[in-house]
């Protein structure tokens, strides 16, 4: 811990000076809003020139100082800053010549100013700049140990920081030398260029640099930790995923080894909170006064809004004593910050693993609904989901639209989240809660308006009770009748014109004239309405999930919305997530990145390849979260549901042939199928039955269950030898083999091919640094790596490539085992 | 250990006539006499909280005396009362717990002997007029710190018996003068902390939930009682939830106990024998009374739903069944006829705050568990006990059907359950296997009751209070799905038939039903019922071929609408009181006859021109399908709209009655405990 605590010193340091005046803008680029990163530092450089228009030829320097100093400008003066920059300056050089002594007392500051160098403020700057930090930095990246080879070097290195410094220079590159490299100054220095890249870019490779940080060596570690430990500052978000990252990362070593690893460390710290930012202290001091909702997360869980009425009897004194327990206000003080959040996941989990104690789904989607719903009363307070894009309060689990995923022995759950968007999640406020039964009105004594004001008052509306429940007041405060009626507003509508009759009754009771209705009619709305409800797939106790699952997510969402007490909020949102307990998702985690990594070359490529990765939150090595895709249900569940081709019910979903939704379809489809096949073909992906693929409800196909890529496969039966999976059926949907559409399949599928081997380093390093210290299955042997590289053919033409890929469309046609993996998984697990 | 300490009891009092005394009565004489005992001994009241209280003796002393005598020592009385109060607030808590038992005997005595004697005597009495104001306050503040306090949990229970006996110790819980001090000085929110807290809730929430639900019988109708207002606007849930959690106990409990003695009964062979052999010296009477109901926690779930709108929430509240054989303690007595004082058997389940984890646990929920209770309950409605809580049972389902929120989670299609009722055994139908009862939404289990409640109650003694109830329940629910088209995959057949059963019976049994019951109303309300189907089966029903089939069954069962058209046709052309009732149903009827008259005549000549004598159900419905187009019905006013419940004035009456009941019952077994509190001055004696 020693050394840490050096480590930390100055940009602890850098906090303090930071924090009282520019605490805000700290705040927001620890945001993630893109484009606060850039915001946060132009301050300062703003401030500069006028520093450097009195040292002309030091501006390289200076400017790696500025940030730092700078800021301190904002508060003090310029004159003063100018001393400071020139003091620092003299140190610098002071360094160069006499590198000996001062080395280490200097250079974190140094290594730490750079960090924050704006990479925009390097570009305005132009061709000088990195011609002249060739000259500073190397001897500041090299003091530490490395100094002998620095001779050797120099010219290397210079043309090393050239790169660095430009802007073709990406957190891509970084990742890449940072675990090439053995050189640790090139290490150090690039732990430090870390802060300068945009955070969502970083936190790409977050599973890349932890992995790094537990299983390599010092060095790297060291390059690391600052930033990661900076960033856990700012971020209870940040803190918590590598928290989690850490311990799953780890779980692959030798348990006596792991226990006194760096990543447990480092974790321990993390969750030992310690990690505050360093000037909230303070900044808690100065912003006491509205306690009761920004500060104390855990204390939300206990507060209860009372109604409006409470206030005016006179329990306040007496109630107070109910309403809030003891250990409340022990906890009020110090508020605990990744406390909540821990909690809300663990429970989660620990639902998960009940379930799966359960025999049957029926059972486990009751318990399933009754947890959820303890789980309610706890909410809303400072939780969130990590998968979500914007920052939230989770408010309400809308526990019966849970359902428990097919799964044979684990008990995976989806749930959807009601969330209330905010500015950030750690300092705006927790919405107040607000009890299920609002959302109705009620002839309770609490709708008397002036009940219990004075008792006087009080007496005279409780004489009124007796009335207020009779006859014709009753009806008029039906509470049915204001209810939105539960069908779509569209169908009510157009039903309206044919049966007035039935949507009201007639309450007139003088209407003179008697009305008469044709059974007939009666007969034909109820059959002409049944027809009319949207595909819907029937209820399954077997398979809950496929209903829940086929619901359009627009409907879900209003129809969520409309039974939520929450749901009038501008803000309110519904997420929904997969709860995996039990299954190690790293593989999973991994193959998102690639294929995130595949789609932004492809954008890049401009090749019109369709894949949908979605987000995994690896918690352990043995739970986590997937984010769903919504709007879509496994190619198994539409046929079992459907008992039709894929082609008749692209048919059925979106028209004849000719259509332009049926062809719309039929080309994403086509595109996302090209993607897939890709991917699989690359990864190796396998374990590929009917269930594992999706089809959204714009006829993509979406691959999930990454379980068996790269080197292992299921059971290894040698099934799914061929490159792909390509059915006859798929091959039906894109129109036969002769279609058009086919070769356009063919023809992206060769254009992603070639996009993708242009960047295959990008690919490669994902997978390659993953490697390092995993047991993972999908590592399993030495020529996982080597296996990769050759699937990308960087020897072969483009010409040969077109052979190659005919080729495997082919064989992939053609294979028998697929048709006989399919057949085996229908016999096995009863999929189709 | 109960029945020990009644055989001692019993000893004592008749060994009462040695003219050896304990030193406390002979305290107690000295209060009983026109000087004050402080006189003579300064440390008199000191010395009394010290010594065991002898509250048989205190009671006989009180009930002895009449009213003037009682006059002649009200100082003493009184004295005697303020510092039971002072008493309360002693560090000593041997004191407090005989402060506490002397206050029992002191309401206890006054009241029993002076019936007459109208409230504002026995404050005179007890407390004194000008004090009795301050006085009470203190005792309920007192008692409010008592409980709310960390002591110890005996003391807490002894104050609720305390309190218990104060709200009973009159029959009429109205007339009970006392109390208003007990509405001025609230004690609600120590009531509410008890049960928001778990593991007081385990020991003391049956106590506390009674207690509330007679607080709130307090002058009901005639006054504010804060205790009302109070309850309606409790939005705290752990609060409400422990609420619904003990009631939920209470019930499972019963549920638990009336299982294990019906599988006694029809436990196979041997357990047959053992039951006849058993039979011979147990008295029949004694095996009913030992699954006796519980109307004290039904009145505590009524208030709760009736007034507290967010309670409604906690009906839908899963817990894990509870009614598994938990193993229940054998150290507590948990005779359901003193339910009162005996702690829960399955506290630890109460207390786990996590569900517990048992694969072969059924999740359940208050909502369940009540509907299986009032399946037991109106299995047999003869004693009028059992017909009170079927009446309570069905006040409550009607308060849930109305409720928006409750109707929203019985009808979800994503909380299904299996919801095993018991089913009366009948000579002409087998007893359902349980297991077989599919996972459907709440809502149909509700309906389920109501339909077996309808065919298993045609009888002499025919309870139309509780028909017209049920048929109610369901129109509020079928409301309900009209207005939000909810179709239901429910089988609404059986449903049919039993309404026209119904119909059936009260045409056959038409004079000796008359007697007692307009029953025009309920066939009025039967009839409109169908008219529903008829009329908006569109919006509800859940498929085309469940319309022809509600044809089918009316042209079925013509007969029974003819010949209630034709009677009820009868009478409304009469002068007489049921001119009016009948006339209407006569008008109801219009719908049920014109499908009648259309479909007969079509089924005939359908046979006819097939020449097949009797045609099957499918070609009836064949015939029923092909000619809707020619029948016009006639769209009836209001069929979508209920009265909504409201318990003044209809129900008043009923209400009193059954606090009344209770009240006795709760006096009843609370005078029980109060006098074994033995083990709590043991307890105490050796802490001290």
């Amino acid at each position: 811990m020693g050394d840490t605590e050096l480590d930390l010193s100055p940009s602890q340091l850098e906090e303090l000076q930071k924090s009282p005046s520019a605490s805000s803008t700290s705040t927001t680029s620890s945001l993630s809003l893109p484009s606060s990163p850039s915001s946060g530092p132009r301050p300062f450089t703003s401030s500069s020139p006028s520093a450097s228009d009195s040292l002309p030829a030091s501006s390289p320097p200076l400017d790696v100082i500025s940030e730092g100093v700078g800021e301190l400008s904002l508060v003090i003066d310029t004159e003063v800053a100018k001393k400071a920059c020139q003091e620092v300056l003299q140190k610098v050089k002071f360094l160069k010549v006499d590198s000996e002594p001062a080395s280490t007392a200097v250079e974190p500051k140094l290594v730490n100013g750079t960090s924050h160098t704006d990479p925009s403020d390097g570009d305005s700057d132009g061709l000088e700049k990195p011609v002249k930090i060739t000259e500073e930095e190397p001897s500041s990246g090299t003091v530490k140990s490395a100094r002998r080879r620095q001779k050797n070097n120099t010219s290397k290195q210079s043309w090393l920081l050239r790169l660095f410094e430009s802007k073709l220079f990406d957190i891509s590159m970084a990742i890449s030398y940072l675990y090439n490299s053995k050189e640790p100054g090139v290490q150090a220095y690039i732990g430090n260029r870390l802060f300068s890249f945009r955070n969502e870019d970083v936190d790409f490779y977050l599973p890349q640099l932890l992995n790094m940080y537990i299983h390599m060596d010092e060095e790297v570690g060291d390059a690391i930790k600052p930033y990661v430990v900076h960033r856990c500052r700012q971020s209870i978000n940040f803190s918590l995923q590598c928290a989690w990252l850490l311990g799953a990362y780890s779980s692959d070593m030798h348990i006596s080894t792991q226990r006194h690893s760096r990543g447990t460390k480092l974790r321990k710290l993390i969750l030992s909170d310690e990690l505050k930012p360093a000037s909230q202290r303070a900044r808690r001091e100065v912003l006491q006064p509205p306690p009761e909702h920004s500060l104390s997360p855990s204390k939300r869980t206990h507060q209860r809004s009372k109604s409006d009425a409470t206030v005016s009897i006179s329990l306040s004194s007496n109630l107070k004593r109910t309403a809030s327990n003891p250990k409340v206000e022990s906890s009020q003080d110090e508020p605990v910050r990744l406390t909540p959040q821990r909690e809300f996941i663990k429970s989660l989990m620990g639902i998960g693993k009940r379930l799966a104690t359960l025999p049957t789904k029926e059972q486990k989607t009751q318990r399933l609904i009754s947890e959820l719903s303890l789980l309610n009363h706890k909410l809303p307070a400072r939780v969130w989901l990590p998968t979500a894009a914007f920052d939230h309060h989770v408010v309400r689990v809308p526990h019966t639209q849970a359902v428990v995923l097919n799964s044979k022995d684990k008990a995976p759950y989806l749930i959807y989240v009601e969330v209330l968007e905010c500015e950030n999640f750690e300092t705006s406020s927790v919405p107040v809660r607000i009890p299920e039964t609002r959302i109705r009105s009620t002839r309770s004594v609490e709708n008397l308006p002036d009940c219990g004001i004075t008792p006087d008052q009080r007496a005279s509306s409780f004489s009124t009770v007796p009335n207020y429940d009779n006859d014709d007041e009753a009806w008029s405060v039906d509470d049915i009748g204001e209810l939105q009626v539960e069908l779509p507003e569209i169908h009510t509508n157009s039903c309206d014109n044919i049966s007035q009759f039935s949507v009201d009754s007639i309450t007139s009771q003088e209407s003179k004239e008697p009305i008469f209705i044709a059974a007939g009619d009666i007969r034909r709305r109820l059959s002409e309405q049944l027809a009319h409800t949207p595909t819907t797939f029937k209820k399954d106790p077997e398979d809950p999930s496929a209903v829940a699952l086929k619901e359009p997510w627009q409907e879900k969402v209003r129809r969520i919305r409309e039974g939520s007490p929450y749901g009038h909020l501008p803000n309110w949102r519904l997420l929904s997530v997969i709860v995996k307990c039990g299954d190690d998702l790293r593989q999973e985690l991994l193959a998102f990145q690639v294929l995130k990594q595949l789609q932004s070359i492809w954008e890049q490529e401009r090749v019109p390849l369709w894949i949908k990765p979605y987000k995994i939150l690896v918690i352990s090595s043995d739970s986590g979260m997937i984010e769903p895709v919504v709007n879509a249900v496994s190619i198994h569940q539409v046929k079992k549901q459907s008992q039709l081709s894929l082609l008749d019910y692209f048919l059925q979903e979106h028209g004849n042939y000719t259509t332009e939704a049926f062809l719309t379809a039929q080309r994403n489809f086509v595109q996302s199928c090209a993607g897939y096949c890709l991917i699989c073909y690359l990864l190796q992906v396998k374990d590929r039955h009917n269930g594992n693929i999706l089809l959204d409800s714009e006829g993509h196909i979406i691959h999930i269950d990454f379980g068996f890529i790269l080197s292992s496969s299921p059971r290894n039966l040698g099934f799914e030898t061929s490159a792909f999976k390509l059915t006859n059926e798929f091959v039906d949907v894109m129109g036969g083999q002769d279609g058009d559409m086919f070769n356009y399949y063919k023809m992206l599928m060769l254009q992603g091919l070639i996009a993708a081997r242009k960047h295959m380093e990008k690919v490669i390093q994902i997978v390659e640094i993953m490697q390092q210290g995993s047991q993972l299955p999908c590592f399993h042997g030495s020529s996982t790596i080597r296996n990769l590289k050759e699937r990308f053919h960087m020897s072969l033409t483009e010409e040969q490539l077109q052979v190659l890929v005919e080729q495997m469309v082919d064989g992939s046609m053609r294979s028998i085992t697929t048709k006989l993996y399919d057949g085996f998984q229908y016999l096995t697990n009863g999929i189709m | 250990m109960a029945q020990e300490r009644k055989v001692g009891l019993l000893r004592r009092t008749s060994s009462s006539k040695k003219p050896l005394k304990e030193k406390v009565v002979l305290m107690y004489d000295e209060i009983f006499t026109k000087d004050d005992p402080a006189k003579t001994n300064p440390r008199f009241w000191d010395e009394l909280f010290l010594m065991k209280v002898n509250l048989e003796y205190l009671e006989a002393k009180l009930e002895s005396l009449d009213g003037d005598e009682v006059m002649l020592i009200k100082e003493n009385l009184n004295s005697l009362f303020h510092h039971c109060v002072q008493a309360l607030e002693e560090e000593h808590q041997i004191k407090v717990v005989n402060a506490l038992q002397t206050l029992c005997a002191l309401f206890r005595g006054v009241h029993q002997k002076n019936k007459s004697a109208t409230g504002f005597d026995i404050i005179n009495m007890l407390v004194g007029f000008d004090k009795a104001e301050l006085r009470m306050k203190d005792l309920m503040e007192s008692l409010d710190s008592l409980l709310c306090g960390d002591g110890s949990e005996s003391l807490k229970s002894l104050c609720l018996k305390l309190l218990l006996c104060l709200v009973t110790v009159t029959d009429n819980i109205s007339q009970n003068t006392l109390l208003e001090y007990v509405m001025i000085n609230s004690i609600f929110e120590a009531i509410l902390q008890i049960l928001s807290d778990v593991s007081s809730r385990g020991q003391h929430g049956y106590d506390a939930v009674v207690l509330l639900a007679l607080l709130v019988n307090y002058r009901k109708y005639e006054s504010v009682n804060p205790y009302i207002v109070k309850l309606s606007i409790v939005d705290d849930e752990p609060t409400l939830d422990g609420m619904g959690m003990v009631v939920h106990h209470a019930l499972t409990e019963y549920n638990r106990q009336y299982k294990d003695k019906d599988e006694e009964r029809h436990g196979g062979f041997l357990s047959t024998l053992t039951n006849m052999v058993g039979s011979m010296f147990i008295a029949d009477a004694d095996e009913k009374l030992s699954v006796q109901t519980n109307e004290a926690i039904l009145l505590a779930l009524y208030e709760a739903v009736h007034l507290n709108r967010n309670f409604i929430t906690v009906l839908a509240q899963s817990h894990p069944e509870m009614d598994m054989p938990t193993t229940p303690a054998p150290t507590v007595p948990t005779t359901p006829t003193t339910p009162l004082g005996t702690t829960p058997p399955s506290v630890d389940l109460m207390h786990n705050p996590e569900l517990p984890l048992d694969p072969s646990m059924q999740t359940s929920n208050l909502l369940i568990t009540f509907l299986k209770y009032s399946s037991i309950v109106m299995q047999d409605t003869k004693d009028e006990h059992r017909l009170n809580s079927a009446r309570l049972c069905l006040i409550i389902l009607a308060c849930i059907a109305e409720d928006q929120y409750a109707d929203a989670f019985l009808h979800d299609d994503n909380m299904n359950f299996r919801v095993n009722l018991h089913r009366m055994p009948m000579r002409h139908r087998k007893k359902a296997a349980d297991k077989n009862v599919p996972c459907r939404p709440l809502v149909c289990a509700v309906l389920d009751l109501m339909v077996e409640f309808i065919v298993t109650h045609m009888m002499k003694e025919f309870p139309m209070d509780l028909y017209t109830r049920c048929v109610q329940i369901i129109h509020k629910l079928i409301c309900y799905q009209k207005k939000c088209r909810i179709r239901l995959q429910y089988t609404w057949r059986e449903l049919w038939s039993a309404l026209i059963n119904l119909l059936k019976f009260l045409l056959s049994n038409e004079t000796t039903l008359l007697a007692k019951h307009n029953i025009f109303l309920l066939a009025l309300q039967v009839v409109n019922l169908f008219n529903m189907f008829i009329t908006y089966g569109d919006t509800f029903l859940p498929t085309p071929s469940s319309y022809d089939e509600l044809y089918y069954e009316i042209v079925r069962m013509h007969q029974v609408f003819e010949n209630l058209y034709c009677m009820v046709l009868r009478v409304s052309t009469n002068v007489g009181q049921w001119k009016e009732p009948a006339s209407k149903v006569t008008h109801a009827l219009v719908n049920v006859r014109a499908i009648i008259n259309h479909f007969n005549p079509k089924i005939e000549s359908y046979a006819a021109v097939n020449h097949i004598s009797q045609l099957s159900e499918d070609q009836v419905l064949e015939v029923v399908r092909s000619n809707y187009d020619t029948l016009t019905l006639k769209l009836q006013d209001g069929l979508d709209q209920f009265e909504r419940y409201s318990e003044q004035p209809r129900e008043t009456a009923f209400f009193k009655e059954l606090v009344r009941s209770i009240s006795v019952n709760v006096r009843k077994n609370v005078s029980l405990n109060t006098l074994s509190q033995d083990v709590l001055l043991k307890e105490f004696s050796s802490i001290s």
